[in-house]
């Protein structure tokens, strides 16, 4: 069945001995899967992989753990969150953090989940920490939409909604081809993807089984050897050149895009979702007045260069001392699959 | 980003579908998607249901494979 | 270490550890003070071994068992995988004021059957009534010793390149199984826990081969968590094949749902142990017989190699290292 053909695949990854690649993916589902597949070990020398900004844990801002943290503590609201902000942490401590002290944190597997939690307990004011891409925005949009329609009063989002295609181009020059996220395009199509190729910036849409990943990896090292910039979709069972048309329009009625902040990258223009003036009362920083922070980043953290594979993680000065997988300071270091946060559990041994 | 899961639709039933991953069943929000049967494969995240899935992996990875000589 | 426990202190991973280390052994530290399941004392010319559990399961009734099963199984299983004839118990009661009488009631009798199946008495015991929001409807604690069985010799130190890795059955499944049970998730999935008193099952394997080096109960932290004491317990590393690895279908797809390991769910009635290469065979072969463990499988190999590590070869052929043990379990979307 199936191993035949990834031994082709994997024929064509080993057998490459073109120049070197930076293959940069930008989905935590694809690093995770590239680990726990162990797709490093067999790709040769010359073909790097760059873990880029696609994890919403690891691009989420201190500020933001910090405001849904005062939120928990000052405002005492439930706080309803994917399991994964939990241990992100802020400018002192992380939301499990804020549990121990007494803060209310749900964790939920959907937006739609929340909704449902504030619906039950009206006495709670619920606030959902709206994080993600294209593909985990459409069902908080609809959350909120349905509780703006029922009259639930009770619940809100704390928004930090991204948008890929501006980390593209802000990625660019760190990578010869792009791994794109095979369910943000499942959302928004391929055209932001086919747009790169003009300026000059190859990729292929990657799905995650096994075969569907050492495809889309075979794809791009017998494309980049002819030399011209390519666009590929790997992974046509689930991503359309469309993408959905209905999660566009639902996106498009609740929020709108506004300027965001990355952790380890700083502010990137246009690249993050805010709620719309009519979800005023559904927007929580402005329910609860939420004031304004700084969220205090370590100065000496370099994440931002490690993200975009300027430098190893050795190479910080808060690695292995200041800043380890059970007090990670920066993005890298947060999620087990982030980039020092593997180098810190793998010893370096596993590129 | 984002944990998909393929699963089998079982039952449609106002803007919700059932869904059966190996066993592992939940309702997700469907309405994203139009005209959704049972026996449908969709992508699932984040309880919804975001993507249908047209093809089997095993046979189009080789089709891409077979594509790029 | 944080100042204060957090949920990850009591995940049975590396804060856990930490937590032991930094402060209960430094405490109490003494030449019987062990880091196995159960510490072997001799007695009066006997091996006795002896342990004590808590359990705070939530909810205390889930398909498979109640909580009252699970404080026999528990302590009977530690004592079990030092190779000791689980012989008597205690059992301390903690319970919210307001829980009804019934239930206490129900969970006592699951704790007599289970102990008449596991051939242990229930000798002592003390109760104690907590005010309304003190505890979350009862805490069991259970206490045990057994007699070890003479020629057998069991420790998470034990392990030696060469050897297999064998668990007794699907992993993961009690873990699955409250997971669902809490309904957080809005998951459905016919998944029962693997709880159950494994001493009939040990004492057949020790009645095939005493040649066993580590026998574990793979509880809270699941299979993967064991497997790292033993690799950090007996400097060695432990290769697995993750096809290899028995996984309930349905425990696999709520692990798929919701972005975890099945290595790190709890088992209670899951085995890991590790004999050298040549009794795998008939070991197995008792195994496949004996109830609780027809799913038995070889998983892996114990290396020299990569100390205190553990490998897992891929299904693409590529070996990975198992992330190691990370507190508490998170459902995770990325």
């Amino acid at each position: 069945m199936g191993n035949e053909y990834t031994q082709t695949a994997l024929q064509i990854i080993r057998s490459y001995d073109g120049p070197p690649v930076r293959i940069m993916e930008v989905c935590g589902t694809h690093t995770h899967e590239i680990f726990r597949l162990g797709i490093r070990q067999i790709l040769p020398e010359a073909v790097e992989v760059i873990s880029g900004p696609g994890c919403p844990v690891c691009v989420t801002p201190v500020r933001y753990i910090d405001e849904a943290i005062w939120l928990a503590l000052e405002r005492k609201v439930t706080i309803c969150t994917f399991g994964d902000l939990v241990r992100v942490p802020g400018s002192t401590q992380s939301l499990a953090g804020a549990r121990s002290m007494g803060a209310h944190v749900e964790i939920v597997y959907s937006p739609l989940d929340a909704y449902d939690y504030a619906r039950q307990h009206r006495d709670e004011e619920v606030v959902f920490l709206s994080v993600g891409f294209e593909t985990t925005t459409p069902p908080s949009c609809l959350a909120v939409r349905t509780a703006r329609a029922e009259g639930v009063m009770n619940f809100s989002l704390l928004t930090a909604n991204k948008t890929m295609p501006r980390a593209y181009e802000a990625m660019k020059d760190s990578a010869d081809a792009f791994l794109y996220p095979g369910h943000v395009c499942a959302v928004m199509g391929t055209g932001d993807c086919e747009a790169m190729v003009q300026q000059g910036v190859s990729g292929v849409v990657a799905g995650f089984t096994a075969k569907e990943l050492m495809t889309a990896f075979a794809v791009i090292l017998k494309k980049i050897r002819q030399g011209r910039p390519f666009f590929k979709n790997c992974y046509p069972r689930v991503v359309t050149r469309e993408g959905s048309r209905t999660a566009k329009e639902l996106m498009a009625d609740v929020m709108v895009p506004c300027d965001d902040e990355w952790r380890g990258l700083g502010c990137i223009s246009q690249s993050g979702l805010r709620l719309r003036s009519d979800y005023a009362a559904w927007d929580a920083r402005r329910k609860y007045s939420v004031p304004p922070m700084k969220g205090k980043a370590n100065p000496a953290c370099r994440c931002g260069d490690i993200l975009q594979g300027k430098c190893t993680p050795p190479q910080c000065p808060l690695f292995g001392t200041v800043c380890t997988p059970e007090q990670p300071v920066g993005a890298c270091m947060v999620s087990h699959e982030g980039a020092c946060s593997a180098y810190y559990t793998y010893g370096g041994k596993i590129r | 980003m984002c944990v998909g899961l393929p699963a089998r639709v079982v039952k449609v039933h106002q803007g919700m579908a059932l869904v059966d991953a190996s066993g592992a069943r939940r309702e997700v929000s469907a309405a994203l998607l139009d005209e959704l049967d049972p026996g449908d494969y969709v992508m699932v995240h984040a309880g919804m249901a975001i993507a249908r899935i047209t093809g089997d992996d095993e046979e189009e990875m080789d089709d891409i494979l077979e594509d790029l000589d | 270490m944080n100042d204060v426990i957090t949920l990850a202190h009591g995940a049975g991973g590396r804060q856990t550890a930490e937590l032991i280390d930094r402060v209960f052994k430094a405490h109490f530290s003494n030449p019987q003070f062990t880091g196995d399941d159960a510490a072997v004392l001799s007695i009066g010319g006997a091996d006795l071994a002896f342990t004590t559990d808590g359990f705070i399961v939530s909810p205390p009734d889930f398909p498979g068992g109640n909580i009252g099963k699970l404080s026999i199984c528990g302590t009977v299983n530690d004592l079990s995988c030092m190779g000791a004839r689980p012989l008597y118990l205690s059992c301390a009661f903690v319970i919210e004021e307001g829980f009804p009488l019934a239930k206490v009631e129900e969970y006592a009798a699951s704790m007599a059957r289970t102990a008449a199946e596991a051939g242990v008495r229930i000798v002592a015991g003390d109760t104690k009534v907590a005010g309304k929001g003190q505890v979350d409807h009862l805490f069991i604690t259970t206490t045990g010793i057994g007699q070890r069985l003479t020629g057998v010799h069991t420790s998470g130190t034990l392990a030696r390149p060469g050897d297999v890795v064998i668990v007794s059955g699907d992993v993961g499944r009690h873990g699955c199984t409250i997971l669902l049970a809490r309904n957080q998730f809005g998951i459905d999935a016919d998944v029962t826990s693997d709880c159950a008193p494994l001493w009939g099952t040990v004492e057949a394997m020790l009645g095939q081969t005493k040649d066993i080096h580590v026998i574990r109960d793979a509880t809270r932290g699941g299979v993967g968590t064991v497997l790292y004491e033993i690799a950090s317990q007996s400097h060695v590393g432990i290769h697995l094949d993750s096809q290899s690895v028995p996984v309930h279908p349905s425990v696999r797809g709520v692990c798929g749902m919701l972005g975890l390991e099945p290595l790190y769910l709890a088992c209670e009635g899951c085995l890991v142990i590790v004999a050298p290469e040549c009794e795998a065979p008939a070991i197995l072969d008792v195994l496949h017989r004996q109830p609780y463990s027809q799913d038995a499988a070889i998983i892996g190999q114990v290396t020299a190699e990569q100390p205190g590590r553990v490998i897992l070869r891929t299904e693409i052929g590529a070996e990975t290292m198992l992330p190691p043990p990370g507190g508490e379990l998170l459902p995770r979307i990325c």
